[in-house]
């Protein structure tokens, strides 16, 4: 029974790969080299070793902010968000404005559900960084969870601005809005959110996926399988399979295809039991 | 109709030679009776009256800062009517000191409180027998043999009890002789969070059917979160279990057939269940909110085994395929078409769910968003809940008993207690948030887990009484203002079970509404509710018609019933 439900949750992982902004860098620094070393091998998904030559640059410079963001970031994926905050606040004593540990700051909060925390946190990412896209969409991820809808859906608005201004729009940064519309039953800007979202990544399981959702809400339950089917074949995203397996059971059974929907549905079984039951330490 | 009156009359008559005390016997008839003018809804108000009504007691979870996941679960409170005065009375089940999980002193004691028919409740747990041992979360209440005295199941961790009433105001406990311990094979004693009572093959003898949780052992229960801020556990944690279901013998005891009947096959991490015939056949289907894993609806296939539809139904996850924390579960039709809908709650950011059946093999379809519900219950945790028609407009609204899971607060900056909520139902085509109106003892918040719905005071409005962790429980008494009528079937089955749970009901009133309910006593989570059928009947001061359909199939009908009363109808069985 424990919370661990947060809007955008599985965004997180996501937005990580791409929150690689170097603010902050001291290239004069000793460390620095060994930091860069490990910032490429982290983009290599290179874990252990990024991680060996992050704490080969701050050995050589304790102080550098870079690395203890990278080392935080580590930490995050690892969940030992014990050692990322540790990080992070140590990053901060040492430059109070640094806007990306401020943001990875909220971030280490909202992973660990405590939102009463990430409020503030990305807030202060905001006002330090009023251009950077993912304090506003992180913060409308935790005033969403705190039941705000109307201003969460101005700050991912806001979100989508600040990257289209940038030249960077990312379609991950268009599907919290469009879920959040599906839910407030705006179903024809969810629908244009959810176009421009595919417009940027047509092979992304995720936007398919919410297509489908949107068009099962719609009544088009032909078209809704159809993009399931899609989403299903895609390997990028955060959707599970199973997710979309339940998706298109309901969609081949209201448009009149109860042996589809079976196998689906037989899939689902075969793949959650007993497995999905079972203790996960 | 003249005919009608006196099958009636006939049958008060056999109701009273089977031992049922004069004052039950309420039937009257009153031909003819048409339709007042129409009236509009008023608002649903609740007072508090617990304190007032000498109901004092306190669940106590046995916590003390160790984060053990049973802590969580509990609760659980039932209806009854013990000694067959009219009267409901209350019993509640209690925890203990863990991890012994004894009850080692009077404040871990279930208790049982008699109604002494002026809205006042004494407590009987000494005389009646039922301080219980081990950590008890569960309660369900059923005559399982039959002999017209309503009987105490009361589940728990690793330990069950099978209470049967004496009739003289004792219990004894019969649950080894009964053969419902439920120690499985495979998993031992099992930790149960709800349990409820059934006749899944008409036989006209209840059968019982338990919601397991999880694998849980104090000693090798794991620890979440770092030594200076523990948590408790995601239960993603510990290992599932199957629900188990046994079979009356019809001699006192039962057989485990959860293996045979199929249901043991499937390992979930059962919270509350609900029983309703979800597409018509006849059969009581079963329902289960699962915790973090999907749902289970397993269809009663009529031989004996189930099929586990969930996936097919439409009803094993939210919409966007996420499995929710599901809590408790009602199946009650909100929308008068004659088909039972479901409602699940969950927790904070679940959003609860409604799921509308779409009858016969079609499943059910996603209704929360076209409700209001969706969005309207997002920020809530739900325990316990119900679908009950509170002010008898016709209109079945939704009770939940809310509270955050306790750590939650220094996460969201805001106090794990919540007060309850009441959702009003808008014709059934959305659910509106009247909890503000319902007076200044509802917005009161609380650690609230189990609720149980019954009308404690015979005024035709349905009460609610609510437990709270740590906390002393709450009597909500319905208040609610308005000249709506109502109608409550009692039934009393002869080749059904004698409580006739699983009968369905069906009203036909004059203004020509048709409204739909059945016989149950479980609902929500962990809880037990009166075993009455209720009906609003609105600005109607009758029922034209009343039709029974009996567990077993045989279909009693009931011509021109006066309204505001409590109608008692024996099975007619013919030779």
């Amino acid at each position: 029974m424990t919370m661990q439900t947060m809007t955008g949750r599985k965004c997180v992982f996501a937005i990580l790969p791409f929150a690689l902004v170097l603010l902050g860098a001291a290239p004069s620094s000793p460390g620095y080299a060994a930091y860069e070393k490990a910032n490429a091998l982290f983009v290599a998904k290179k874990f252990p070793e990024a991680l060996a030559a992050t704490e080969e640059a701050l050995r050589l410079d304790p102080k550098l902010i870079p690395a203890l963001t990278l080392k935080a970031k580590l930490a995050m994926a690892a969940y030992r968000l014990d050692v990322a905050r540790r990080c992070l606040e140590q990053a901060l004593a040492i430059d109070p404005r640094a806007p990306y540990a401020q943001f990875l700051y909220g971030l280490e909060a909202y992973l660990g559900n405590d939102l009463k925390e990430a409020l503030p946190r990305f807030r202060k990412a905001r006002q330090l960084s009023p251009t950077d896209p993912r304090a506003a969409l992180y913060l409308g991820l935790t005033i969403e969870s705190l039941g705000q809808p109307a201003e969460a859906l101005s700050l991912y608005e806001e979100a989508v601005r600040l990257e289209r201004s940038a030249g960077e729009p990312h379609a991950e940064t268009l599907l919290p809005g469009a879920r959040l519309l599906l839910l407030l039953g705006r179903l024809e800007e969810c629908e244009r959110w959810i176009r421009q979202a595919a417009t940027l990544s047509p092979d992304s399981r995720d936007v398919h996926f919410e297509f489908a959702r949107l068009l099962l809400k719609k009544g088009d339950a032909a078209q809704g399988a159809h993009e399931g089917e899609t989403a299903l074949g895609l390997p990028e995203g955060v959707v599970t399979d199973a997710a979309i397996h339940y998706l298109l059971i309901r969609a081949y059974q209201q448009s009149g295809m109860p042996d589809r929907a079976a196998i689906h549905a037989e899939v689902m079984r075969a793949q959650e039991t007993p497995a999905d039951n079972k203790a996960k330490h | 109709m003249a005919k009608e009156c006196t099958k009636l009359a006939a049958r008060r008559g056999l109701a009273y030679v089977e031992g049922l005390p004069p004052r039950l016997i309420t039937a009257v008839l009153l031909c003819g009776v048409v339709a007042g003018p129409a009236a509009t809804p008023p608002a649903i108000r609740f007072q508090e009256v617990a304190a007032k009504s000498g109901l004092r007691f306190s669940l106590r979870n046995g916590a003390a800062g160790q984060f053990h996941q049973i802590e969580l679960t509990g609760g659980g409170v039932a209806v009854l009517d013990y000694n067959n005065d009219g009267c409901t009375d209350i019993f509640f089940t209690n925890g203990a000191a863990i991890p012994s999980l004894r009850k080692t002193g009077p404040e871990f004691y279930n208790r049982l409180f008699r109604n002494n028919c002026d809205m006042t409740f004494t407590d009987v747990t000494a005389e009646a027998g039922l301080a219980g041992e081990g950590y008890s979360t569960a309660v369900a209440i059923g005559d399982f043999d039959n002999d017209g005295y309503q009987d105490i199941f009361v589940a728990g961790v690793k330990r069950n009890i099978l209470y049967r009433n004496l009739g003289n105001g004792r219990f004894a406990d019969v649950t080894a002789q009964a053969g419902v311990a439920g120690t499985d094979a495979k998993f031992g004693n099992m930790w149960a969070v709800s349990a409820g009572w059934l006749d899944y093959d008409n036989d006209g003898w209840l059968d019982l059917f338990v919601s397991n949780y999880v694998v849980w052992d104090a000693a090798t229960e794991p620890r979440c979160g770092t030594p200076e801020r523990q948590f408790y556990c995601h239960p993603k944690a510990y290992q599932g279990l199957p629900g188990q279901l046994f079979h009356n013998n019809h001699d006192g005891t039962f057989t485990d057939v959860s293996q045979a009947s199929g249901i043991g096959r499937h390992i979930g991490k059962g919270m509350g269940a609900a029983f309703a015939d979800i597409d018509g056949d006849g059969l009581t289907d079963i329902f289960v909110a699962n915790d973090s894993v999907r749902n289970f609806l397993f269809r009663n296939r009529g031989d004996g085994t189930f099929q586990e539809i969930g996936l097919e139904a439409g009803v094993a996850l939210r919409e966007d395929g996420f499995a929710i924390a599901g809590m408790g579960g009602d199946l009650r039709d909100f929308d008068n078409d004659g088909k039972p809908d479901l409602v699940v709650s969950g927790i904070l950011n679940d959003s609860f769910l409604l799921f509308r059946n779409l009858g016969g093999a079609r499943g059910f379809e996603d209704y929360a968003q076209r409700t209001g519900l969706l969005m309207g219950t997002r920020q809530f945790t739900g325990w316990s809940l119900g679908m009950y028609d509170f002010d008898n407009d016709g209109w079945k609204d939704l009770f939940f008993a809310l509270s955050h899971l306790s750590q939650l607060d220094r996460y969201l900056g805001r106090d794990s207690a919540l007060a309850n909520r009441v959702f009003r139902n808008v014709e059934g085509k959305r659910f509106e948030d009247v909890s503000a109106g319902a007076g200044p003892d509802f917005q009161q918040a609380a650690m609230h887990r189990g609720v149980a719905f019954a009308d404690f005071d015979n005024d035709g409005r349905v009460d609610a009484v609510v437990t709270v962790v740590n906390g002393p429980a709450k009597l909500f008494r319905n208040v609610t203002a308005g000249e709506s009528h109502w109608l409550a079937i009692r039934l009393h089955g002869r080749r059904a079970n004698r409580q006739g749970l699983g009968a369905v009901v069906h009203a036909h009133l004059p203004d020509g509404r048709d409204l739909y309910n059945h016989a149950t006593t479980t609902v929500g989570y962990a809880c037990s509710s009166e075993a009455l059928v209720r009906f609003g009947l609105g600005a109607n001061r009758a029922a034209e018609r009343i039709e029974i359909r009996w567990p077993g199939g045989s279909v009693q009908k009931v011509a021109n019933v006066a309204a505001d009363r409590i109608v008692d109808v024996v099975e007619e069985v013919k030779p």
